[in-house]
């Protein structure tokens, strides 16, 4: 409010009004202002990068695959933290247990863990068994029985007419009457002439 | 904080709460008391830097996370950064970077994990934004490793829990959680490694502990915390050596260990 000057009475001087206080001039928050506009830009982005996100998933392969992904590349490398030779007993006991399943379609990896047992392995697939034996029936198609000839398999030719069957790493029922290793016996008889050699090389079961 | 070797073993790249990554020329002569100078020092991060880590196969490169939620491509030999992942005005994480680790199959893809409890997938191409964001964790994600194929990586947390994420899909795989004998509050878990086939994820714990999980079992095989001549305090960082047959653990007990299959050696 401007106020007018007024005249002093006992001088000829005009003086002016005293100072009145006023309120500071309202400057608009722009600083503020882009700060919030620029929040709320950076926010509208990340929706829109959520929305991507989420139609990109639609296509995305099923959890089971990338699962599968790991145990493949884990089973075909070696690691010296883990035993080559001997069996990890625990682990076995369990994949033979879940392999044992029927319900449960773990053919893929039941060949990779410890020895060929109890299910059918991909024989083109890294198969640790020196033979496989496509007569015994797979419930796969194009799979065969895998076996280990050291360890479950007896030798095809023992070269003796009988074998003493040990049982040793048969825990399992085949079809196979052979599941042993083999050691062989012979049975001979001495001649009656004094200077054929005597029958020592011969050995019991 | 942290530290690591270049690709061909030439230099050292170490970083703390200065800020800043220094790097150490391992040819270059040392001073009078044996130390090493500083040949090239990287500056520009507003907080303090995290992890560090070389881009494979090239000495010239490094990633860095830091505490002021970014992470920054470095070039050594100008000292300058090539690019800056997340940070005011790009999207990223929302709080302290605490690690970060390089796709070994791909050097162009790195993981970052997060006090804001998530990781992130970066492309070195794209640093306006992550590629992915991963959830699951319930505090912080103080540990981030790729594993071994390259598509997927670990995590470890102060939620006292390690996970396998897919970083194609973005699925959380696996969940790696046991109690600890004799403790009442939750270990959390400080540091984590992968064996070189991938089989087994090496978690180091707050209490001491170090478990031995069977990644596809997410079994706990053995626990290194309950050996003869462990460590007896946290476990701050381990790592294992480029042939994947020994580890190393460090700890609050001032030792670092290494252990062996099948033996144990201490070095102090």
């Amino acid at each position: 409010m401007v106020t007018t000057p007024t005249r002093d009475p006992s001088s000829n001087v005009m003086s002016l009004p005293l100072p009145s206080p006023k309120a500071p001039p309202e400057y608009p928050d722009l600083y503020g202002k882009r700060r919030e506009m620029a929040k709320v830009q950076m926010l509208e982005r990340e929706i829109s990068f959520l929305e991507e996100e989420l139609k990109s998933s639609e296509g995305f392969q099923p959890a089971s695959k990338c699962c599968k992904e790991i145990a493949d590349f884990v089973m075909a490398n070696s690691d010296p933290l883990l035993p080559t030779t001997k069996k990890n007993r625990k682990t076995c006991r369990l994949w033979k247990w879940l392999c044992r399943m029927r319900c449960l379609n773990l053919s893929w990896i039941c060949c990779r863990c410890c020895d060929c047992f109890s299910g059918c392995c991909n024989c083109k697939q890294n198969c640790k068994c020196s033979s496989c034996l496509s007569s015994t029936k797979c419930s796969l198609s194009n799979w065969c029985c895998c076996f280990d000839k050291k360890s479950h398999c007896c030798k095809e030719f023992c070269g003796c007419n009988n074998c003493c069957c040990i049982l040793s790493g048969c825990n399992f029922r085949w079809p196979f009457p052979s599941c042993c290793d083999c050691k062989c016996s012979c049975s001979c008889t001495c001649p009656s002439f004094p200077k054929v050699r005597p029958c020592g090389s011969c050995t019991k079961c | 904080m942290t530290c690591a070797f270049s690709p061909t073993g030439q230099s050292v790249a170490c970083g703390g709460l200065d800020s800043v990554c220094s790097i150490f020329n391992l040819n270059s002569p040392t001073d009078r008391d044996g130390n090493l100078n500083v040949s090239r020092m990287l500056s520009g991060h507003k907080g303090y830097v995290s992890s560090c880590q070389y881009v494979p196969g090239e000495d010239t490169h490094l990633i860095t996370g830091s505490g002021d939620q970014t992470c920054v491509l470095w070039d050594i030999t100008t000292g300058l950064r090539t690019s800056v992942f997340g940070g005011e005005f790009q999207s990223g994480h929302t709080a302290d970077v605490l690690s970060i680790s390089i796709n070994g199959s791909n050097s162009k893809m790195f993981v970052s994990g997060s006090c804001d409890a998530t990781a992130r997938l970066w492309d070195t191409r794209v640093a306006s934004r992550a590629v992915r964001t991963f959830h699951g964790h319930e505090g912080d994600v103080n540990s981030v490793k790729f594993f071994p194929d390259g598509n997927r990586f670990g995590t470890g947390s102060e939620d006292g829990t390690c996970r396998l994420f897919d970083i194609r899909t973005g699925h959380q795989l696996q969940v790696y959680n046991q109690q600890h004998s004799g403790d009442n509050e939750m270990a959390h878990v400080t540091s984590i490694a992968f064996s070189i086939s991938g089989r087994l994820l090496i978690a180091g714990y707050t209490n001491g502990d170090c478990y031995v999980w069977d990644t596809l079992l997410a079994k706990v095989v053995l626990n290194l915390g309950s050996l003869q001549n462990s460590h007896e305090g946290r476990i701050t960082c381990l790592g294992l050596s480029a042939d994947g047959s020994a580890l190393c653990t460090g700890s609050w007990d001032t030792n670092l260990k290494i252990w062996a299959f099948g033996g144990h050696r201490k070095v102090i």
